[in-house]
């Protein structure tokens, strides 16, 4: 059939509008699928803790979000620390039960159930409420007792005023016995119930933030190298100074002037929880900071239990890095921890939906524990041992 | 092909998406990040993939990391790293970090500036360099062939003659029994097709240190890019390890300061996780830094 050169029939209108669409400078307003949603989910929409992260991520910057979600260097260990639990496996009795018991006595401390907020920095970048909405979430969630980092981005003592609950304090220790001394003189007068210790985290470096440099020019940790408060490192490593003057020999000092129980954080030996009870430390706190310290370090979960039998229940030991899932808590439990704490979690909640987030997400996860805990027919803490599970540790 | 309504159609609802996809690609292709901006040796790596012929690029592309993914550390708290200190000494040379440049036959086939810019670089970053044609910074002598041959050259050497390409606990006691300085245990042997399926050389390393027992210092490669690696290599009884791949990136993409950059990253590297392993020294590095995993 001969056919006009010029006609414009429908074939060719739909082409040249799909030209046009193609060329259009409207198409720098379309959606990035990945990233924007029609609406934010409502806070009891939320029904597992992991449906914090999706709107924590669209609620952040990115290099905010990022900075939660990262591990140090290749994030070897934090992929471990998810995969760990896989390595353990629950053997539930055969009579469950219908009201089981999760409460405990931690130093002092009574818990509604055995879960601790992890400390983490800066939760003013998370959401304008800042600490004190992370402490009024957690008290709220039946006073689950926060531990309040030391470089917090609101100071201790008006954190403390913000609640009632429990409230802990968490050092990285300076190369200055003063600002030390000073530090936890102020923290035990504001309230402090437990110091714990940081110790790991000499020389962290963290590398996915500068792999996406290029979309966030002003991303915290930037290209610049983190460097020490006082200058130059001495050694020609460019490793920052400030960190490595730790020695144990620090913690007799320590121990004299804090009068609450004190916490050792980071053990992931044997050997050093031995040698935190030879320095009269009140328990051993199991971490590789959830993955933010040195890469290649083993996940907490995998040598826990080698832990809780160097410290033979001669002080509690608490566990953290990779908790997702209640029964996640209970496997933990199971393997010897007195505790557990939750660090991205409560970061997520609140970045999400600030202080009510905090509780939602530690409710969520208190009564995660507490259907594990119908299941597995453990009536209390003291019914969950080793025998709930059976270990295939690589 | 026609162009029917449907194909039309179809193409015109695949754009938002095609194009959504064309902005989440962070950088366009080919662009180069400035060398000081990389964070470690695999950034490396994707920038020679960028300058290499993709064949070229094949040549020296990463190794699998599952070996080193079956060791983690036993990090040790609180030991004082004021005096962190990596240098270590080897045939009466002290060395900054316990790294070398491994030999390559023919660099010019990476970079124009071949050896000369190879050798500039690992200077700048203090590191020793051995050459496949000889000539390098490092005074050593590296043989891979049969014994005969190994006879022959540290009968003829004045420098230490090294025996590279041990894989086996009895090659290795053949090497100190024939008088061998060190060892190099390395899957690569020059002039020897590549045998796949061959052991990664962190494996059997363990049990060619106790093979050798310390009668003489173990070279290794295979693989390093992370300071982590290194690490493990020298918690399983190794004295050094030649790095070359990583080198090769940097090199490709950037010349010398490529080579100098990613040497710095892995001395770096290293550096950190000896701190946080709790090892100030060298000498403090020994078999319990590490627990060896089955998978």
């Amino acid at each position: 059939m001969l056919q006009y050169r010029y006609e414009l029939n429908r074939r060719r209108a739909l082409h040249a509008l799909a030209a046009f669409a193609a060329g259009s400078p409207l198409r720098a307003f379309q959606q990035d699928p990945f990233r924007d949603h029609s609406r934010i989910p409502a806070l009891t929409e939320m029904r597992t803790a992991l449906d914090f992260e999706a709107v924590a991520f669209v609620r952040l910057p990115r290099p905010v979000f990022d900075y939660t979600a990262y591990g140090s260097d290749s994030e070897f260990t934090l992929r471990r620390n998810r995969q760990a639990f896989d390595w353990v496996e629950l053997t539930p009795h055969a009579q469950p039960v219908r009201t089981p018991d999760t409460a405990a006595q931690l130093l002092g401390t009574k818990l509604n159930y055995p879960i601790l907020l992890s400390p983490t920095a800066g939760h003013l970048q998370l959401h304008p409420d800042g600490e004190p909405a992370t402490y009024a979430g957690a008290t709220a969630a039946a006073a689950t007792p926060m531990i309040v980092s030391n470089v917090s981005s609101v100071p201790f003592e008006k954190i403390a005023g913000a609640s009632r609950g429990p409230i802990w304090f968490q050092l990285y220790p300076r190369n200055d016995s003063e600002s030390n001394h000073e530090t936890l003189e102020r923290v035990q007068g504001a309230g402090a119930q437990a110091v714990v210790v940081t110790v790991d985290q000499q020389a962290s470096f963290f590398e996915r933030i500068l792999h996406s440099r290029h979309l966030n020019p002003g991303a915290p940790g930037g290209v610049r190298r983190r460097t020490s408060s006082r200058g130059a490192p001495r050694n020609p490593y460019r490793v920052p100074e400030d960190r490595l003057f730790y020695e144990w020999k620090l913690f007799d000092e320590w121990r004299k002037i804090v009068k609450v129980p004190l916490i050792v954080k980071g053990v992931l030996t044997p050997e050093d929880a031995k040698i935190c009870l030879e320095h009269g430390i009140d328990a051993v706190y199991v971490s590789n900071h959830g993955a933010r310290s040195l890469d290649y370090a083993p996940s907490s979960l995998e040598v826990l239990p080698d832990i809780v039998d160097a410290v033979g229940g001669r002080v509690p030991v608490i566990f953290d890095s990779g908790i997702r899932r209640g029964a996640d808590i209970l496997k933990a439990l199971a393997l010897g921890a007195s505790a557990v704490g939750l660090g991205r979690i409560a970061r997520w909640g609140l970045a999400a939906y600030g202080a009510e987030g905090v509780q939602r997400a530690l409710e969520i996860m208190q009564a995660e524990l507490k259907l594990a805990m119908m299941a597995a027919g453990c009536a209390s803490l003291k019914a969950v041992n080793r025998s709930l599970v059976r270990t295939d540790f690589p | 092909m026609s162009i029917t309504r449907r194909n039309a159609a179809q193409w015109l609802a695949a754009l938002p998406g095609a194009c959504a996809a064309q902005q989440l690609i962070g950088e366009a292709p080919g662009r180069i990040t400035p060398v000081a901006e990389l964070v470690n040796s695999y950034e490396a790596e994707a920038m020679a993939g960028r300058v290499l012929h993709p064949e070229r690029f094949a040549e020296i592309a990463a190794g699998s990391r599952a070996p080193f993914d079956r060791i983690t550390f036993r990090p040790r708290l609180m030991a004082n790293s004021l005096d962190l200190d990596l240098s270590v000494e080897l045939f009466g040379v002290k060395l900054f970090a316990p790294i070398i440049a491994g030999p390559v036959a023919d660099l010019s086939r990476f970079h124009a500036g071949g050896e000369a810019e190879w050798l500039k670089g690992a200077e700048a970053a203090k590191t020793h360099a051995l050459l496949a044609a000889g000539g390098g910074t490092f005074p050593v002598a590296c043989y891979s062939g049969d014994w005969a041959g190994f006879d022959k050259v540290r009968a003829a050497s004045k420098a230490p003659v090294l025996m590279k390409g041990i894989l086996r606990a009895e090659d290795a006691k053949a090497a100190v029994e024939r008088g061998a300085s060190g060892i190099v245990v390395s899957n690569y042997r020059s002039g020897v097709a590549e045998l796949p399926g061959v052991a990664a050389t962190i494996s059997v390393l363990p049990a060619i240190a106790d093979a050798v027992g310390g009668r003489i210092p173990i070279l290794i490669d295979g693989g390093f890019a992370r300071g982590t690696d290194v690490l493990k290599a020298l918690a399983l009884g190794a004295r050094a390890v030649l790095v070359v791949r990583p080198l090769l990136w940097g090199l490709a993409a950037y010349g010398a300061p490529g080579v100098q950059q990613v040497l710095e990253l892995m001395q770096s590297e290293l550096a950190r996780a000896m701190v946080m392993s709790g090892k100030p020294n060298v000498a403090a590095i020994g078999r319990d830094t590490v627990r060896l995993h089955k998978r």
